[in-house]
């Protein structure tokens, strides 16, 4: 006899879950533990394995298609079998013999039309929006900003009532009122969304507190925010990434910006055709652009097996946009003029914020820079876009002071985080990468006439 | 049931025949000669003009019905219009001789009784009785709109009281707020009690059991004038009619009631005889009777002196009121007149004659009463045609004017319901707190205090335990029964116009022994027995409250609610509001709801009364209870269905600390009690189930742990849902129970209102529990059909709170809820 395989629940929380990727298809020979697809939740990616051999006979969603958890997704069995029965929406699927399969999906929804209702209607009230609480139980919960994800119905036809609310306060499942920051001591939830499982429950007394939930909402994932997610988990677990910190005297890039506001101011700028307004952040671009042409394994993709290592240079620029975050690629920058790379930066950071970037020009870079010295940022460790080896912070302006003849004067000062790969470039070759930014830096100037 | 009536099998036994007498048929034989002995011109001119009058207004209302004006004055009247075109002899005829004291009550085709009737008392009263009595009635509203148009006219007191009485009643038909009763009354329902004119009553023969207890109410109280019931040969199959007969003329006014009040009441029973029910022919197709006289002969052995009298000619009408107010005077009735008549017109105006010929109307037309009045009168010499020429011009003069009047809307105002939206809601209890309906001293037959059954009482102890808290016996502990007895005999010796009557209450002292001790006490004008006639026992309540009095009758069994179903649900609740807040209804009717004797004699039937607007219910459970809202209901001018349960009649006070105060007082009626007092789901009860109620609270608490507060309703209407909202507000569960079958009972109403009021507070909605929709069965089997303890409990655990391990052994799920329902049962 054929067997469904159902899209499995991950956690009480779980309404549905996302198809990532068939790995079989229909009519695939498939073994116990062979893996069938992989499915996503808001918070992971999982794999199903079958639990039965035999013949992969029909697929009833496509990859992406979003799932209510408990319904069936597909079915095993042998060659020819009548799968109509399983399918949910009660009409032909994709079948190994379609030919057999349609009439048989009428006859079977004709004689058992409740099992497909029942598996659409069946799935219990466990998502917060979904809950059925009585008035008294929801006044209750608001009040106390009780964590309705953790509670168990107990009332008539599943409803949550009062009691069940009392009880999460006396679990400590509540945020105090004013705070909305801490759980009072309790048990410590380690399930989904924090839910007290029962595993958690068995194990009271030996967890930490629980963390704080004070009155919140849920927001499904974007794409995007799914993608940055993955990339940066990736990044991070993949690679061996360092970050190297250095300050330089800013006294000259900011001379220089100086000029070009006088030059503006006179009327200078337009007869020389100068541009409209060089950032800071473009005079870094620029100085990345050419310093790392001296440094190439910065300007590089790391592979197991090789590295491919840049003639030119496509300059990642991350650009913080209501989405998420995105890295634009400004491409051959080494050829551009500080003009055209600061007139590229703005048109590519708008296109971002607007969401018109083509994807085209979201891809091959070969060194990123990020720029986070507009929020105050001193330093940090930016990570790097796989499979690039280098990405640039940068910090915010300072005033600094250094000792000269036993005074301490101040000067402008500001610093770059240089994260590196560890796997392709050592420390002294990063530092010297970061050295030669600096160094160029405080004579930008001279740099120019690269 | 009495022992003063000694029942002799020797005399019972023996041979005989039943003797009737003749019942006279249109007897009158005097000429207009032989009348002049007895009228001046101006009685002969008077009797002309009062049928002359009733002529001309229903034909105005007639006119006004069909063609939407009258003499050029534009009214559309939508509301209904029973014309009497036709009948006027019989009813000039019969109020010729009355005066204000004696009351007449009519049906839905009386507007010739009542102009009869009134324009009979304008001649009898005096200018200044006129004045007060106009300018007394609803603050003179009528009266001022009168005085303003015909200002400057210079008209007599008497014709002004002509205009305003054809106003008044005019303003009433057209639902005016000018109207005798504010337009709340209307075309069958029109009346006015200074002038003697007591309600019509648009449920045929209606009027029969009410009369009854007007002419008790006049025996009893020694009241001046008799009481005529007019009711139409249509009505002579209704047993209400016969119940009020039965009631009219039972024997014991005469074999057992003593000193002044022996003899017949001061009933004229008068079948209006126009010949038809609304299509039907009562001679010779709907009734037996032949003569609607002949029923006399079987009601009494004086056959109700009964007689057939030519009701197209005035003077044989009066001839015989003559002579009947003679025999009522001497104490000597009932009597019954059947007054052949003959209406021209239908039924209503919508009514297309299909059941009668032209031939036989234009054949009594012909015999026309005024034309032919007329023309004897012009024979004999009495008047000439110009003097009836005056009188019709006047008349149409008169008419139009009160239809001028009634007409305009500024005159005559509709009762404004957007300025005074309250107008009816005040007038639908009259809420007084009236200690005795009159100042006399009561008839007693003995002092309170030497009463057997208060020297019974006064020895029993007042709460269901001793100081130490021991129970008391049964018969040393003061029961259920003593409380309603305790407030009753008080007021008896209180108010001079309270009498009890109903099935067994004297001798017997009621089938559940609460009057036990009453027969020792009160003379048999008091307290007596009824015949088995639940319509009549109520109906005369209705009666004796609207001349005055207060009353208290019992209906044996709740399931003989439907045997007076009208009284109960057209009658006593809606007079207070249709008379514009004239007339009180301080009746208070015991209905004792039953157990162990199956389907027609164990059923809740209070949810009946609650959806009837105008009726106060009751259902007390405890003896203090009892007492205080037995007071509180005796002391009220409204009327109070009291019901009580036959499961609780010797139970002992359970509730009140100190027991039931021996003195007088009152609890509110609305008021609900919290019984038991608990947190963490509330209970509210109506009636006996109280008790079951209490069990199940005892049981959540020691098996569940869940403390229940219990409330018992005490009231149902009105009811003040104040304590209940407090209660779901701190328990956030309420589970409402009675013994009534649960479909449709009273319950469901709470139940919704709490949901809709403590919504935002409610773990659960509101959950109702009664009995199965099932005919009661067996005592035996009752367990299965009346809520029990352990049901508290299954439906709480169901619908309300599941409780951890238990198994319930009654369903009370979804799925058997739509069963049942889809089932019906």
């Amino acid at each position: 006899m054929a067997t469904p395989v159902i899209m499995p629940r991950q956690g009480q929380s779980v309404e549905s879950c996302v198809i990532a990727q068939w790995v079989k298809k229909v009519g695939d020979k498939v073994a116990v533990g062979d893996e069938l697809f992989t499915y996503e939740t808001d918070k992971a990616i999982f794999d199903e394995a079958a639990k039965v051999e035999g013949e992969l006979l029909a697929i009833f969603f496509a990859e992406g298609d979003d799932v209510p958890c408990l319904t069936n997704v597909c079915v095993i069995g042998k060659p020819g079998e009548d799968i109509s029965a399983f399918n949910p929406a009660g009409a032909a699927a994709t079948t190994a013999g379609s030919a057999v399969a349609a009439p048989a999906a009428q006859s079977a929804s004709a004689q058992s039309p409740t099992q497909s209702a029942h598996a659409a209607a069946d799935p219990a009230p466990v998502s917060v929006s979904d809950l059925v609480i009585s008035p008294r139980a929801r006044a209750l919960a608001g009040k106390q900003n009780v964590d309705l994800r953790a509670v168990s119905p107990t009332g008539p036809k599943g409803r949550v009532i009062e009691r069940d609310i009392v009880q999460l306060i006396n679990d400590g499942r509540f945020a105090t009122g004013a705070a909305g920051t801490d759980y009072r001591p309790g048990i410590a939830g380690t399930g989904i969304g924090g839910r007290v499982s029962v595993a958690d429950q068995a194990n009271q007394g030996s967890s930490p507190p629980p963390p704080a939930v004070a009155s919140f909402y849920e927001e499904k994932h974007s794409t995007i925010r799914k993608l940055i997610a993955k990339a940066m988990v990736q990044s991070l677990a993949s690679m061996a990434q360092l970050t190297y910190n250095a300050s330089f005297d800013a006294t000259d890039i900011l001379q220089f910006r100086a000029k070009l506001k006088k030059a503006r101011e006179s009327g200078l700028a337009d007869m020389i055709d100068l541009p409209e307004n060089i950032t800071i952040n473009d005079i870094i671009l620029y100085t990345v652009s050419r310093v790392v042409k001296n440094h190439k394994m910065c300007n590089a993709h790391y592979h197991d097996d090789r590295m491919v290592i840049f003639n030119n240079v496509n300059l990642g620029l991350a650009v913080d946009t209501p989405r998420g975050l995105m890295v634009p690629t400004i491409f051959n920058a080494d050829q551009l003029s500080i003009g055209e790379i600061s007139t590229q930066a703005k048109e590519l950071s708008a296109a971002c914020q607007k969401g018109t970037i083509s994807p085209d020009q979201l891809k091959d870079g070969t060194i990123t820079v990020t720029n986070l010295g507009a929020l105050g940022i001193e330093s940090f460790t930016p990570v790097i876009n796989l499979p690039q080896t280098a990405i640039l912070g940068v910090n915010c302006l300072r005033t600094d002071v250094r000792n000269v003849n036993g005074l301490a004067v101040p000067y402008p000062s500001m610093s770059l985080s240089l994260t590196c790969d560890h796997r392709a470039i050592d420390g002294a070759p990063a530092a010297r990468f970061l050295r030669g930014l600096t160094n160029a830096l405080e004579s930008f100037s001279l740099l120019l006439l690269k | 049931m009495t022992k003063h009536l000694h029942i002799d099998p020797q005399e019972m036994r023996q041979p005989g025949y039943i003797e009737f007498t003749k019942i006279p048929v249109n007897q009158y034989k005097r000429t207009i000669a032989d009348e002049k002995a007895f009228f001046s011109k101006d009685d002969f001119l008077r009797i002309y003009r009062d049928m002359r009058f009733i002529r001309e207004f229903e034909s105005m209302l007639y006119t006004i019905k069909t063609t939407n004006a009258y003499n050029g004055i534009a009214y559309n009247n939508p509301g209904p219009a029973h014309l009497s075109m036709g009948q006027e002899a019989s009813s000039v005829g019969q109020a010729y001789l009355l005066t204000s004291e004696d009351f007449i009550f009519g049906s839905h085709r009386s507007h010739g009784e009542i102009l009869a009737k009134g324009l009979s008392a304008i001649d009898k009263l005096s200018e200044a009785e006129l004045i007060a009595v106009m300018e007394g009635f609803l603050g003179g509203a009528a009266y001022k709109a009168v005085l303003e148009f015909h200002k400057g006219k210079n008209k007599s007191v008497k014709g002004l009281a002509i205009d305003f009485l054809i106003y008044g009643a005019l303003a009433e038909i057209f639902a005016k707020d000018t109207g005798f009763h504010r337009g709340l009354g209307g075309s069958m329902h029109a009346f006015f009690l200074p002038f003697g004119i007591y309600p019509n009553n648009a449920i045929v023969g209606g009027s029969a059991d009410i009369s009854v207890g007007a002419a008790l109410y006049k025996k009893i109280n020694r009241k001046k004038g008799i009481v005529v019931c007019n009711i139409g040969d249509g009505s002579m199959a209704c047993g209400p009619v016969w119940e009020g007969l039965m009631m009219a003329t039972m024997d014991q006014y005469k074999t057992l009631w003593e000193g002044d009040m022996q003899g017949g009441l001061p009933l004229l029973v008068n079948i209006v005889n126009n010949q038809y029910a609304m299509g039907g022919q009562t001679r010779g197709e709907t009734m037996g009777y032949d003569f609607a006289a002949r029923i006399g002969a079987g009601v009494n052995a004086e056959q109700m002196h009964a007689e057939r009298v030519d009701g197209y000619n005035p003077l044989a009408v009066i001839e015989a009121m003559g002579r009947k107010l003679e025999i009522l005077k001497a104490k000597r009735g009932p009597v019954l007149m059947d007054t052949l008549t003959y209406r021209y017109g239908g039924h209503s105006p919508s009514d297309a004659d299909s059941y009668r010929t032209p031939e036989e109307k234009n054949a009594w037309l012909a015999q026309d009463s005024i034309l032919a009045y007329r023309a004897q009168l012009i024979a004999a010499g009495v008047a000439s045609n110009d003097d009836f020429a005056a009188i019709d011009s006047s008349i149409v003069e008169t008419v139009t004017n009160a239809v001028q009047m009634a007409a305009d809307p500024i005159i005559s105002p509709r009762m404004d319901l957007f300025k005074t939206p309250a107008a009816i809601e005040e007038l639908m209890f009259s809420n007084r707190k009236i200690a005795r309906m009159d100042e006399r001293a009561p008839d007693v037959l003995m002092a309170k205090e030497a009463n057997p059954r208060v020297l019974a009482i006064a020895k029993k102890e007042r709460f269901t335990s001793d100081a130490a808290g021991k129970p008391v016996p049964k018969n040393k502990v003061y029961q259920f029964r003593d409380g309603v007895f305790e407030a009753l005999i008080d007021k008896f010796y209180e108010d001079p116009t309270l009498i009890a009557y109903g099935e067994e209450n004297r001798d017997w002292g009621g089938a559940f022994a609460v009057y036990r001790g009453l027969t020792e006490a009160l003379p048999y004008h008091r307290l007596f027995n009824s015949p088995i006639a639940e319509g009549a026992i109520v109906g005369s309540a209705v009666g004796y409250a609207m001349c005055g009095g207060r009353v208290v009758v019992e209906l044996m069994y709740c399931d003989f609610l439907g045997r007076a179903g009208d009284e109960v649900f057209n009658q006593l609740p809606k007079w207070q509001a249709m008379s514009a807040g004239i007339l009180k209804m301080p009746v208070v009717v015991r209905v004792s709801v039953g157990s162990k004797y199956g389907a027609q004699h164990s059923q809740d039937w209070t949810s009946l009364c609650t959806q009837i607007p105008g009726l106060k219910v009751v259902f007390p459970v405890t003896p203090y209870d009892a007492k205080g809202l037995m007071t509180t209901a005796l002391n009220g001018t409204d009327p109070v269905i009291f019901f009580e349960s036959q499961r609780l009649y010797d139970v002992a006070e359970q509730f009140h600390a100190g027991g039931v105060p021996v003195g007088s007082y009152e609890i509110a009626i609305g008021e609900p009690d919290v019984k038991r007092a608990g947190k963490d789901i509330t209970i509210l009860t109506i009636g006996a189930t109280l008790y079951r109620a209490l069990e199940a609270a005892t049981l959540l608490e020691e098996r569940h742990g869940i403390s229940a507060e219990v409330i018992d309703a005490r009231s149902m209407v009105p009811f003040d849902f104040e304590k209940v909202i407090a209660s779901v507000k701190k328990t956030g569960k309420i589970l409402l129970a009675s013994d009534a079958c649960d479909r449709g009972s009273y319950l469901n109403d709470l139940a919704r209102n709490i949901n809709d009021l403590c919504f935002d507070y409610l773990d659960a909605a509101a959950v109702v529990l009664g009995s199965r929709n099932w005919i009661t069965p067996a005592f035996e089997l009752e367990e299965h059909f009346f809520p029990q303890a352990d049901w508290f409990i299954d439906i709480i655990h169901e619908r309300i709170l599941p409780i951890p391990g238990y198994t319930p052994t009654r369903s009370f799920n979804d799925t058997e809820m739509l069963r049942r329902a889809k089932l019906g049962v």
